[in-house]
């Protein structure tokens, strides 16, 4: 399945921002121990578009807003030629699986790394 | 929740510049240059522009920036603060007004998760028979599978390795997303915790701009480490 990787804003770029350093390598490892020939997202690391359920505006009750927010995450995946996400955020997993119905998109697999890595596992 | 007509006439007199210069975000010093406005995601919506937020809280424009939507559909992503010349710290000036809203007037369901946590330690207000409940049960069915006989839910394994916070949705909604990493922990072999109260992975009051419970929320997995002796934490929220 044509796979692609979503850089939480709090684990990429603010992270490098606040503390000095961003997580943008290590996920990306992770991924491709799980998955071969997986895409990049354009615009991708600390240009990342973020995919607007951050800052509480999943319970913020401004919904609307948020799906509208969200157009510009799911153009970046369509045009990724993507069917997986895999993204290592509460939030960003749930805003993705809201916005799939708002916007046409059913057949997305919206996946957490860690959902990945143990459905890789051989045991 | 009023929506800002920015065609409407201010008084100048009411204005009242370095009114917030005690935040240490730097909003005093914008240049105009209008950067973040091009780089927000949100710019347009309500006609919101984080250009026009950071210098009406240079101008001490309290009443405004308070009641406004913009600081609660902005979602703090730091597309702004990355490209903003004078390094303003936009998301966390956005917090700061949020910290500034009456409490009963926070949107949503945000401080009524935020209270319940402060009453039972969770968001949703569950009881730790019924957390223990939940756990047990799901770990039952990961019991079931190939190569998981035997599994059980370390619940206050006093020494333990590492502990683990749980996001309340995993015990609502979610409970099949439970079992990703306790795989993991039982394939790796690593000796894990979970506390049965205080467990709340996420912490609102961050969302909010309510420093004084977040720091409850974060002093609570402290104690929890404490009180079963472990070294590590794992809060993936």
């Amino acid at each position: 399945m044509p796979t692609t990787y979503h850089d939480p804003c709090n684990y990429g770029r603010r992270a490098e921002q606040m503390f000095g350093r961003g997580f943008f390598d290590e996920p990306r490892w992770i991924l491709s121990q799980c998955v071969e020939n997986w895409v990049e997202l354009y615009p991708t690391a600390q240009r990342q578009i973020c995919c607007g359920g951050g800052g509480g505006a999943l319970t913020s009750g401004y919904n609307d807003e948020r799906i509208h927010y969200g157009r510009r995450k799911m153009d970046q995946i369509r045009a990724a030629g993507a069917r997986m996400i895999v993204v290592p955020c509460h939030s960003c997993h749930g805003q993705l699986n809201n916005l799939k119905s708002q916007y046409d998109f059913e057949d997305l697999t919206v996946k957490y790394l860690w959902e990945l890595v143990a459905d890789c596992m051989v045991v | 929740m009023t929506d800002i007509d920015t065609h409407q006439t201010t008084d100048l007199n009411g204005l009242d510049p370095g009114r917030f210069r005690d935040w240490s975000c730097d909003q005093d010093f914008c240049v105009t240059c209008a950067l973040c406005s091009s780089a927000c995601p949100v710019s347009g919506i309500d006609d919101f522009d984080p250009r026009k937020l950071v210098r009406m809280t240079a101008l001490g424009m309290e009443d405004e920036i308070v009641e406004a939507r913009w600081p609660w559909i902005c979602t703090m992503c730091g597309k702004c603060e990355n490209l903003c010349p004078m390094d303003i710290h936009i998301p966390a000036m956005v917090r700061r007004i949020r910290g500034l809203r009456d409490r009963d007037a926070v949107p949503g369901i945000l401080h009524k998760g935020l209270e319940a946590a402060m009453q039972s330690g969770n968001n949703l207000g569950l009881p730790r028979e019924d957390f223990v409940f939940i756990l047990e049960d799901v770990a039952e069915e990961v019991a079931e599978e190939p190569g998981f006989e035997g599994f059980k839910v370390p619940i206050d394994k006093k020494g333990a390795n590492l502990l683990t916070t749980i996001h309340n949705k995993l015990v609502n909604t979610h409970t099949e997303d439970l079992k990703h990493w306790w795989k993991i922990f039982h394939a790796a072999g690593e000796d894990w915790t979970v506390s049965s109260v205080n467990w709340e992975g996420t912490n609102w009051g961050y969302f909010t701009g309510d420093d004084e419970r977040m720091k409850v929320m974060v002093d609570r997995i402290v104690e929890q480490m404490e009180r079963l002796e472990v070294k590590n934490l794992m809060w993936p929220e």
